[in-house]
């Protein structure tokens, strides 16, 4: 009678720390992906900044063929 | 498949930037409306043609003179019809990049996205005037140096510090060349007892309008109305008279550029005297102008090699990487 009751309520501790643990670990994950997503946005946003990035939309409508409408 | 645009409603000058295509559209922002029936008569070159000579039944107007949306109705008939004419019917609704005076209230700016949307765009975005203009005049923003853009336009004068792909430092006021136009037209009419239109007003800001003397001062002869006899009158108008005319709207933008100046953080002040500050805008144009800031400011001044299509080609290379920069719109920051 004891030792059932240990045991149910061993299983139930191992339990709750584990889910606990699962969660811990997917949140944690979560947050690191989050903040890399952030970085990564940051250097997309950037990256098309860059000059070169920009002379196809600022260069190429230097040419005179726009004012041909 | 629909072209996604970029639209710089200025108060001036309307451009449109099609996802692609490069700019499509470049013309007057007026509108030509028969006040009886509320129908739109004629919008850009043609509506410009007809300022001050139309019958008292229709109306030639800039609806967005002041740099604010005074009228809410008449903007979004204009962005209606500007969208109708690069090709938006009811099946293609792009999504739609618009260029605003970083001034603008909150109520304006739900005004114009509202309007966007409603005139067809599947999607409506803010960009502050002066952010774009700084990507379209090709700055180096992506680097973590300071880099000033002053924006002078019809309505507005907009000063910005932007580093590392945001914006510092921000200055707006809502006095542009238009208020140049409206200095000459009262020195005219006070000094001289002429009454003259706001057309041939900005024909004598180009022509001998500065803001600083120079070796081609020059002067020219005016035709106007006599006040007292109402009968047509020409009168000499000296490039001196014109700069004593014009100093109040000039020192304002010079003022408000030396504002921004202070407000950047003082470890960009160097950035400022190595790179100098960039001018765009039809404003910038006026001859002295750039003289003039550099003179009051101490710091070298950049006349941009474009200064009316800096803002269109800037939205529209958001418009061509809208994912990458969709941090750039307005509402998105902070
Ligand atoms: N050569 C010139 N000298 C002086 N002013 C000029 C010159 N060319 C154009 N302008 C003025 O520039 C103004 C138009 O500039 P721009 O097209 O940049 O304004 P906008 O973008 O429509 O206005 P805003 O940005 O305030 O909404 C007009 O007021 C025009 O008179
Ligand atoms: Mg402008």
């Amino acid at each position: 009678m004891i030792a059932m009751s240990f045991i149910t309520s061993f299983f139930t501790f191992m339990a709750v720390v584990s889910g606990g643990t699962l969660l811990v670990l997917v949140y944690l994950d979560n947050r690191k992906s989050r903040i890399d997503d952030g970085i990564a946005q940051f250097r997309r946003h950037i990256d098309a900044l860059s000059p070169e990035a920009r002379r196809n939309s600022v260069h190429h409508n230097n040419s005179d063929d726009r004012w041909s409408r | 498949m629909a072209r996604d645009l970029a639209i710089d409603l200025g108060t001036a000058n309307t451009l449109v930037y099609m996802k692609g295509r490069g700019i499509v559209l470049n013309e007057p922002s007026v509108i030509a409306v028969n006040r009886q029936s509320g129908e739109v008569l004629a919008t850009g070159h043609e509506a410009w043609d007809m300022i001050g000579r139309t019958p008292s039944y229709i109306v030639a107007v800039r609806p967005l003179r002041g740099g604010a949306i005074t009228d809410f109705d008449i903007t979004e008939r204009m962005i209606r019809l500007l969208l109708q004419r690069v090709g938006v019917s009811r099946f293609t609704r792009p999504k739609v990049v618009i260029c605003v005076p970083s001034a603008i209230t909150e109520v304006e700016r739900r005004a114009v996205t509202d309007a966007t949307r409603r005139a067809g765009a599947s999607d409506a975005q803010l960009i502050e005037q002066p952010m774009a203009a700084a990507i379209g005049a090709n700055l180096p923003i992506d680097e973590p140096v300071g880099n000033m853009v002053i924006d002078i336009g019809g309505g507005t004068t907009e000063t910005a510090v932007i580093s590392l792909g945001g914006v510092v430092a921000l200055e707006a006021i809502r006095v542009g060349s238009f208020d140049i136009d409206a200095a000459i037209q009262n020195y005219v009419r006070r000094e001289h007892g002429v009454a003259i239109g706001e057309r041939t007003a900005e024909e004598i800001k180009i022509q001998i309008g500065s803001a600083e003397p120079g070796p081609d001062d020059r002067s020219a002869d005016i035709r106007g109305r006599d006040l007292v006899t109402g009968l047509p009158k020409t009168v000499r108008l000296t490039a001196e008279e014109v700069r004593f005319a014009i100093d109040e709207p000039v020192a304002a933008m010079v003022l408000s550029v030396k504002r921004c100046l202070a407000k950047a953080p003082p470890e960009l002040a160097q950035d400022f005297l190595a790179r100098g500050m960039y001018l765009v805008g039809g404003g910038g144009m006026l001859r002295g102008l750039a003289q003039r800031i550099q003179r009051e400011t101490q710091v070298p001044v950049k006349m941009s090699p474009q200064p009316l299509e800096a803002v269109v080609l800037g939205a529209g290379h958001c418009i061509e990487n809208y994912q990458a920069l969709r941090g750039m719109f307005m509402g998105a920051r902070r």
